[in-house]
C-alpha cells in the first residue's frame, strides 16, 4: 500500500511568475507528478500564512509557495515579505506538529518550466518519504 | 444563490486525449449550485462561444465555470464572452485542464482525470464567492519612451514620433547608432551601413517630436500602461552640449590614451571623444570614472593621476600647476611625503607603484632649474583680513589658498623665521635648504604679510586678533619635546631632538655634544638625530626605543621602513625593545644608559601602555644621550579655545572650526604630530571653511560626500619595471649634508608617467578647459536625475556580442591575429582604425589565407549559448566577398556547423555568391588553433570527407555570438518584465504577441529579445510602435477592478497595511468619530494583496482574490 501512497500537495502560485512557469512547463510538455493542485494568487505576498495552515488542517501532505525570484517582484516586493513571512511560519509548523519540510517556498520565474517540474518531482519524492501525515 | 454553468473543452485532443472529459462532465453536475454542464471540441472557437452565450441566457446562469486552457491565454476572450452574454465579464472562473493538467500528465488518463475534477470543483467553489466588478477607466499620457538607441531603438522612436507623438530616446552610451553604426557593409545587400543608418540617426537628432537623452539611463519605471513614471540619469558629461561645438580641440590635448570601444580596441581614443564622427549628438563626452584611488589616498586630494599623465606628455610646467592647486611645496614633498597615494595605486597589484613622490620631485626641480616665471602678485580684491597664527605648512597653505580667494592674510609667526618645521628640521640631507627656501619664499612672494617673532599670549591677544580679523586660523604645530623624567635626565650630554635638529640646520655648534651618542626614540625624529649625529662627527650611533625593529609586528618602530633602513645603511645601531632605566653619569656627565627590557608598548585598545619584564636590560656605553620621544604643542595663550584631554585644539572633524565662531585650527596642534601632506590637508580645508564662514555659505553643505573611487578597468595590462631611484653611498653621504636621493632625469621621468594605468580615465589634468574656445567644459557637472511622464515604453536594449578573447581554444586572446567578426567590420571601414585596410593585428601585413570559425560561443551551453544567433552565417560570406573585393588574392575558408541564409532567396543566394567567388566551405569541427612559422595553423576534421585537414593561414576570424549584458537584466527587473537565464526578453507570446511583454503597455524589439539582423529590427521597431500608437488611439483604458478596499468597521487604525505597500496607495484617515483607519486610492493600487496578508483583523479585502475566495478553493481541495 506504501508504494501507491500519493501525498496531496497544494500550491499557492504567483500569476506572473510561478503560474507562468506551471503554464510553461506544460506548454513544453513536461511531466510531474499529477497530486498538485494549484491556487492561482495575483502575488506570492498575497498568502496569508493562514491560508498554509488551514491547507494542513484539511488534509495537505504539503503546501508549495512560489512567486518571482527576489527582486524580480512584479510588485516589486511581495515576494520578500513572503520570505519573511514564511520563514517564520516553517518554525511554528514545527510546533503544531508538522514537519517543516512539508512546506517549501521557492522561487520559479516564468521562464523555468523544467525548475517546476523537477520541483514537484523533488517535493512529492520527500513527502512520500515523510509518509501520510497524521491529523492537527 | 449562484446558477453556475461548466463548460469543457476538448482543446481538439490536447485535453480530451489524457483527460476523460465525460466523467470530468459527470462530476461537475454534482457539483452544488452547478445548474448547467456542456463540453464542447474548442471552446475558444465561435460556436464554443456561442454556445456558452446560449446557456447563459436559456439556463438564467450567473456564473460561469470554463475548464479549457490557462487563463493566462483565453481569460480575455472568455471574459468578452460572458459580458456579451449581459454577464459582469468578472463572474468567470477557469479551470487551467490543459497546461496544468493534460499537458503535464498524459498517459495517465486515471489520475489526470481526478485532478481534473478538482481543478474544475475548486474553480465552481471560488466563483461562487466572485462579485461584479467594474473597470474604471483611466486617462493614457500620450507620450512614449524608447529604451536603446540602436537601429530598432531609432525605428520605433520615428514611428512614434511621425505619427505626432512625443517620444524620450534614452540611449546608454554616448551617441545613438546601436552596433549598426559599427559596421562597414550589411548583407545581403552591401549596402554601405553608415549610409543607410545614419540619415535615420540625423533624422532623430532633428525630430522636434523626439527628446533624445544620450548618455542616459533609466533607473527607476513605476506606474502602469498608459500611465508611467520613469526616472532617467543623465550622466554627466562634463561637457555642456548645449555650447560644445565639436571642434576635437580637448581631445587634441588630452593626455590619457584607451582602446577604443566602437573600434573594438583595434584604435585608440582618449578620454575626452566623439565615439564616431558621425555620432547623434554630435558633441564630446568627459569619460571620468570616479577618483583615481592615488588622489583618494593622498590626504590633500592632489590630482595625481593628472599631473602623471601631463609628464607622461612632457608637458612639465603644466603638470606642476596642478600640483601647486592644492600643494605649495612640491619640491619639499617630493623629498620628505611618506606618499601614502603609491600605497593605493592600482599598478601595485601588477608589479609595483608609480613613483609617483619623485615625478613631484622632477617637475618641481625640472622648473627651478629651468627658471620660473617669477609668481604672480596677488592682489586682494576682498576687505576681511584673516590671521593666521603660525606659518608652518598648514598655515602656508591656509594663507595661500585665500589669497588666492581674494582675502589679505596676515602670517603671525612666534620664531624668527617662516616654515615651521620644514625649514627648521628637516635635515639638509633630506631636503637641502635652499630648495625648502626657494618654495616657501615664492610662497610668500604672492603678497601675503608675515610678522614673524609675534607670539601669542605674548606678544598679542586672540581676543585683540578677533577684533582686527574677521577669521582666523591656528596652526602654531607641536615643536616642544616630550620630556622624560628618569634618573640623569638632568645630566650634561643630555639634549633634546628637536632644538638638536635645528642647531644642527642652522650650522650652530651643539653644545655638550660627544662623539658616542644614544638616541632614546623609535619615530622619524629619532632617526633624522641619529643619522645627523652621524654627520657632525659622531664615531657611534646607538638608537634605543621601546618598540621592535620587526616592522611586521604591532608593537613596530613608527619610522617609515625606508628611514630606518637609511639609518642603518649608514651604521645607526638600533636597540628594539628597551625602555631607558637611568642615564648613567660621573660627575655629572653622560657615560651611559642602563635599560630594561620592554615586553609590549600598546594594550588591546592600542593604548600607550608599555610594559617591562623583570630582567634588566644591556648598559649602553656612550657620552651623549638625544632624547626624541615626542613633541607636543605649546598651547599657551589659547586658553579660550576648547581643548582634548591629549593637549590638543578641538575642532570640528570636517570644518576645522573650533568651539569659538570664525576661529578654525588645524595641523600639527590639531592631529598631534603628523605629516606635512596632512598639514596641508588641513590648510586647504580650513581655507574652504573661512571662504565659507566670510560668505555666510553652510561650512558643511557637500563636503562629507562619500567618494566613488574608480574601479580597475578591465584591460591588458603588461609589467614594466618601475624606475629605481638612486641614491649616494652610505659612505660618502655620511661625511655631508648633502642630499641622499638624486632625482629623475627628463627621460626616466616620462617613462616613469608612462606606466601610469589611468585608473578615472580622465586624469583631472584640466588641459582641456584651456583649450575649449566654447567653455563648454565644467569638472563640476554632477549626474542629473529627470522625471518624466509616459504611456508606453518600447524596450530595445540590444545585445552585446560576445568577447573573442575569451575563447582560447580557438586562440582568441592567445594570438593576435584571431579576432572577430566585428573586428574585422571595423577594419574594412574607411574611417576605423586601419583606414580600410584589413591586416594582422600582430605586424599590420596583408592576410592572404584567412580562416573564419563559426558558432564560437553559440549552439554550444558550454561556452556561451545554447541557441543559434542567425546572423553569423551571413556574416562570414558577406565578410568572405569584401576581403575579395579588397583584396583579389584572399582566399577565405568557413568552417561551419551548419550554413545557411535564413530570410529568403536572395540570402540563401548570398552564400551560395560568396562559394562561387571561390571561398571554401568546410562543414566540420576545430580541434586546435596554434602558432606556426609566424602564421596560424588550424587542425579539424572534415565531417563531409571524414578527413583531418590542417590549414595554414595569417588571419582567424570567429564570428562570435550575441548576448544581452547583465545590466539589461537589471532594467528589466526595473521595468518588471519577464526575461530568460540568458537575459534575453520574453514575449508575452512566442508566436502571437511577439513584440508585447506580460507588462502591458510595455512592448520589445530587437536583439534584446533573440538574435536578429537588421531588417528584423527595424521590422520588430515598427511592430512595438504601432502597439504605442494602438494604444495611444484609444480614448481611455479600463484599469483593472482587482483592487483591495477597507472595511472600516474592522479596521484597527494599526496602519501595517501602509507600511507593506509597495506602491504608496494607503493613507491614514480620520473619521468624524475620531478614530483613524487606513483608506486605499483605489488609481494608485495595483491588487498584489501584500496588505491582505499583512491586515491583523482582516479589515481589507482584495477584491477577485478575497479571502473566502481562496478559502473556499482550499476547502474544495
Amino acid at each position: 500500500m506504501k508504494s501507491e501512497y500519493q501525498p496531496k500537495v497544494i500550491g499557492f502560485l504567483c500569476n506572473w511568475c510561478s503560474y507562468a512557469g506551471a503554464d510553461m512547463a506544460g506548454t513544453s510538455r513536461m511531466r510531474y507528478p499529477q497530486n498538485i493542485r494549484i491556487i492561482r494568487v495575483p502575488c506570492s505576498g498575497r498568502v496569508d500564512p493562514l491560508f498554509v495552515v488551514k491547507c494542513f488542517q484539511r488534509g495537505a501532505d504539503g503546501v508549495l509557495v512560489s512567486g518571482c525570484h527576489p527582486g524580480d517582484c512584479h510588485y516589486t516586493e511581495g515576494n520578500y515579505y513572503t520570505r519573511r513571512r514564511f520563514a517564520l511560519l516553517r518554525e511554528f509548523l514545527d510546533y503544531l506538529g508538522i514537519a517543516k519540510e512539508r512546506m517549501r517556498v521557492e522561487w520559479v520565474s516564468a521562464s523555468e518550466g523544467q525548475k517546476f517540474a523537477d520541483l514537484l518531482s523533488d517535493f512529492t519524492m520527500e513527502l512520500v518519504r515523510l509518509g501520510a501525515r497524521s491529523k492537527i | 444563490m449562484a446558477r453556475i454553468g461548466v463548460f469543457l473543452c476538448h482543446c481538439g485532443s490536447n485535453i480530451a486525449g489524457a483527460v476523460n472529459i465525460p466523467e470530468v462532465a459527470e462530476a461537475a453536475r454534482r457539483l452544488p449550485q452547478v445548474i448547467y454542464v456542456e463540453d464542447n471540441k474548442f471552446t475558444c472557437s465561435d460556436p464554443g462561444q456561442a454556445a456558452i452565450q446560449r446557456a447563459i441566457t436559456e439556463h438564467q446562469l450567473n456564473r460561469v465555470v470554463i475548464g479549457a486552457c490557462s487563463p493566462r491565454m483565453h481569460e480575455t476572450t472568455f471574459r468578452r464572452t460572458v459580458a456579451g452574454a449581459g454577464l459582469n465579464p468578472y463572474l468567470l472562473e477557469i479551470a487551467n485542464l490543459r497546461e496544468h493538467c493534460s499537458w503535464v500528465h498524459p498517459d495517465q488518463v486515471e489520475k489526470a482525470t481526478a485532478k481534473a475534477i478538482d481543478l474544475v470543483r475548486r474553480a465552481v467553489a471560488r466563483v461562487a464567492w466572485q462579485e461584479p466588478l467594474t473597470p474604471k477607466q483611466v486617462g493614457i499620457t500620450r507620450r512614449a519612451l524608447v529604451i536603446g538607441g540602436g537601429i530598432a531603438g531609432i525605428q520605433a522612436s520615428l514611428d512614434i514620433a511621425d505619427a505626432g507623438y512625443e517620444v524620450i530616446l534614452v540611449e546608454r552610451e554616448p551617441s545613438i547608432g546601436g552596433h549598426m553604426a559599427q559596421l562597414d557593409k550589411t548583407f545581403p545587400t552591401l549596402d554601405c551601413s553608415a549610409c543607410i543608418l545614419t540619415p535615420k540617426m540625423t533624422m532623430v537628432g532633428q525630430h522636434a517630436n523626439i527628446k533624445l537623452m544620450s548618455y542616459s539611463e533609466v533607473e527607476d519605471v513605476s506606474g502602469y500602461i498608459g500611465n508611467f513614471r520613469v526616472k532617467i540619469k543623465n550622466k554627466s558629461r562634463y561637457i555642456d552640449v548645449s555650447k560644445c561645438t565639436s571642434c576635437s580641440e580637448c581631445a587634441k590635448v588630452c593626455p590619457v590614451e584607451l582602446n577604443s570601444e566602437f573600434d573594438e580596441n583595434l584604435g585608440k581614443r582618449k578620454a575626452t571623444y566623439i565615439p564616431f564622427p558621425q555620432a547623434i549628438p554630435n558633441k564630446y563626452t568627459i569619460d571620468k570614472r570616479g577618483i583615481p584611488p592615488c588622489t583618494n589616498g593622498c590626504p590633500a586630494d592632489i590630482r595625481v593621476q593628472g599631473y602623471i599623465a601631463l609628464i607622461s606628455q612632457g608637458k612639465f610646467k603644466e603638470a606642476l600647476d596642478v600640483v601647486r592647486d592644492t600643494l605649495p611645496f612640491p619640491a619639499i614633498c617630493g623629498r620628505v611625503c611618506h606618499h601614502p597615494c603609491e600605497d593605493q595605486c592600482d599598478r601595485k597589484d601588477i608589479d609595483e607603484p608609480i613613483s609617483i613622490r619623485m615625478l613631484k620631485r622632477f617637475i618641481a626641480d625640472w622648473a627651478r632649474e629651468n627658471g620660473e616665471e617669477p609668481p604672480e602678485d596677488m592682489q586682494p580684491t576682498r576687505g576681511e583680513r584673516v590671521a593666521i597664527i603660525g606659518a608652518g605648512p598648514s598655515g602656508l597653505t591656509c594663507a595661500s589658498r585665500l589669497l588666492k580667494k581674494g582675502y589679505p592674510v596676515t602670517i603671525f609667526e612666534a620664531s624668527d623665521k617662516s616654515g615651521g618645521m620644514l625649514i627648521n628640521c628637516i635635515p639638509d640631507y633630506r631636503s637641502p635648504k635652499e630648495i625648502t627656501n626657494y618654495e616657501i619664499d615664492r610662497l610668500l612672494a604672492h603678497g601675503m604679510e608675515l610678522r614673524t617673532s609675534v607670539k601669542l599670549g605674548r606678544d598679542i591677544t586672540l581676543e585683540e586678533l578677533r577684533k582686527e580679523y574677521k577669521a582666523t586660523y591656528i596652526a602654531i604645530g607641536a615643536q616642544d619635546p616630550a620630556r622624560l623624567t628618569i634618573d640623569g635626565a638632568e645630566a650634561k650630554g643630555v639634549i633634546y631632538g628637536l632644538p638638536f635638529l635645528r642647531d644642527v640646520k642652522s650650522g650652530k655648534k651643539v653644545e655638550n655634544f660627544g662623539r658616542k651618542i644614544i638616541v632614546i626614540g623609535g619615530g622619524n625624529v629619532a632617526i633624522d638625530c641619529a643619522k645627523s649625529a652621524l654627520r657632525v662627527g659622531a664615531e657611534r650611533v646607538h638608537l634605543v626605543c621601546l618598540e621592535t625593529r620587526d616592522l611586521s609586528s604591532r608593537d613596530r618602530m613608527p619610522a617609515y621602513e625606508w628611514e630606518i633602513e637609511e639609518a642603518e645603511e649608514e651604521g645607526v645601531i638600533i636597540n628594539g625593545s628597551l625602555g631607558p632605566m637611568r642615564i648613567l653619569n660621573k660627575d655629572r656627565r653622560v657615560t651611559g644608559l642602563e635599560t630594561r627590557i620592554c615586553i609590549s608598548v600598546y594594550d588591546e585598545g592600542g593604548g600607550f601602555a608599555p610594559k617591562f619584564s623583570e630582567e634588566a636590560g644591556p648598559i649602553i656605553k656612550g657620552d651623549t644621550v638625544i632624547i626624541a620621544i615626542g613633541q607636543r604643542s605649546d598651547l599657551a595663550g589659547f586658553e579660550d579655545v576648547e581643548q582634548t584631554p591629549r593637549g590638543t585644539i578641538k575642532v570640528d572633524e570636517i570644518t576645522l572650526e573650533t568651539n569659538i565662531p570664525g576661529v578654525f585650527s588645524g595641523g600639527d596642534i590639531v592631529t598631534g604630530p603628523a605629516s606635512i601632506i596632512e598639514a596641508v590637508e588641513h590648510g586647504n580645508k580650513a581655507a574652504e571653511s573661512i571662504d565659507r564662514f566670510l560668505n555666510g555659505r553652510d561650512l558643511k553643505l557637500g563636503r562629507e560626500m562619500e567618494v566613488q573611487v574608480a574601479p580597475l578597468r578591465e584591460m591588458e595590462m603588461e609589467k614594466k619595471e618601475r624606475a629605481k631611484i638612486s641614491k649616494r653611498d652610505p659612505k660618502e653621504r655620511m661625511k655631508s649634508f648633502n642630499e641622499i636621493e638624486l632625482g629623475f632625469d627628463e627621460k626616466t621621468a616620462v617613462e616613469e608617467a608612462k606606466r601610469c594605468l589611468n585608473c578615472a580615465v580622465c586624469s583631472d589634468c584640466r588641459e582641456c578647459e584651456k583649450v575649449c574656445e566654447a567653455e563648454a567644459i565644467n569638472y563640476e557637472m554632477q549626474d542629473e536625475l529627470v522625471e518624466e511622464d509616459v504611456g508606453a515604453i518600447v524596450v530595445a536594449t540590444g545585445a552585446e556580442v560576445l568577447d573573442h578573447t575569451q575563447f582560447s581554444i580557438y586562440g582568441g586572446g592567445v594570438h593576435p591575429d584571431v579576432v572577430s567578426t566585428l573586428q574585422i567590420e571595423r577594419m574594412m571601414n574607411a574611417a576605423g582604425p586601419t583606414g580600410g585596410e584589413v591586416v594582422r593585428p600582430s605586424n599590420g601585413a596583408h592576410p592572404k589565407e584567412v580562416v573564419f570559425i563559426s558558432c564560437v560561443g553559440s549552439r554550444d551551453e558550454r561556452t556561451g549559448s545554447g541557441y543559434c544567433n542567425k546572423v553569423c552565417c551571413m556574416v562570414m560570406a558577406k565578410q568572405a566577398i569584401m576581403l575579395k573585393e579588397h583584396a583579389p588574392d584572399t582566399h577565405s575558408y568557413i568552417i561551419y556547423v551548419d550554413a545557411r541564409g535564413p530570410g529568403g532567396k536572395i540570402f540563401e543566394d548570398f552564400l551560395t555568391r560568396a562559394e562561387k567567388e571561390g571561398t571554401t566551405y568546410m562543414r566540420g569541427q576545430i580541434d586546435s588553433v596554434a602558432k606556426q612559422d609566424g602564421r596560424l595553423l588550424i587542425s579539424g576534421q572534415d565531417f563531409l570527407s571524414n578527413e583531418t585537414f590542417n590549414i595554414p593561414a595569417d588571419l582567424v576570424v570567429l564570428a562570435t555570438g550575441l548576448m544581452p549584458n547583465e545590466d539589461s537584466a537589471r532594467l528589466f527587473q526595473t521595468l518588471h518584465i519577464s526575461y530568460d537565464a540568458k537575459n534575453y526578453l520574453l514575449q508575452a507570446h512566442p508566436k502571437l504577441r511577439p513584440v508585447e511583454t506580460a507588462m502591458d503597455g510595455i512592448f520589445i524589439a530587437g536583439c534584446a529579445v533573440a538574435p536578429t539582423d537588421v531588417p528584423e529590427s527595424v521590422a520588430q521597431g515598427g511592430a512595438a510602435a504601432e502597439y504605442v500608437l494602438k494604444l495611444f488611439s484609444q480614448e481611455s483604458i479600463e484599469a483593472e477592478p482587482m483592487t483591495s478596499i477597507v472595511d472600516i468597521a474592522q479596521c484597527t487604525g494599526c496602519l501595517l497595511c501602509q507600511q507593506v505597500c509597495p506602491f504608496q496607495a494607503i493613507e491614514a484617515e480620520t473619521l468624524r468619530d475620531g478614530r483613524t483607519v487606513a483608506s486605499i486610492n483605489e488609481s494608485l493600487c495595483k491588487g498584489c494583496g501584500i496588505c491582505v496578508a499583512a491586515c491583523r483583523p482582516g479589515a481589507i479585502k482584495l477584491r477577485g482574490f478575497s479571502d473566502q475566495q481562496i478559502l473556499a478553493e482550499v476547502m474544495a481541495l
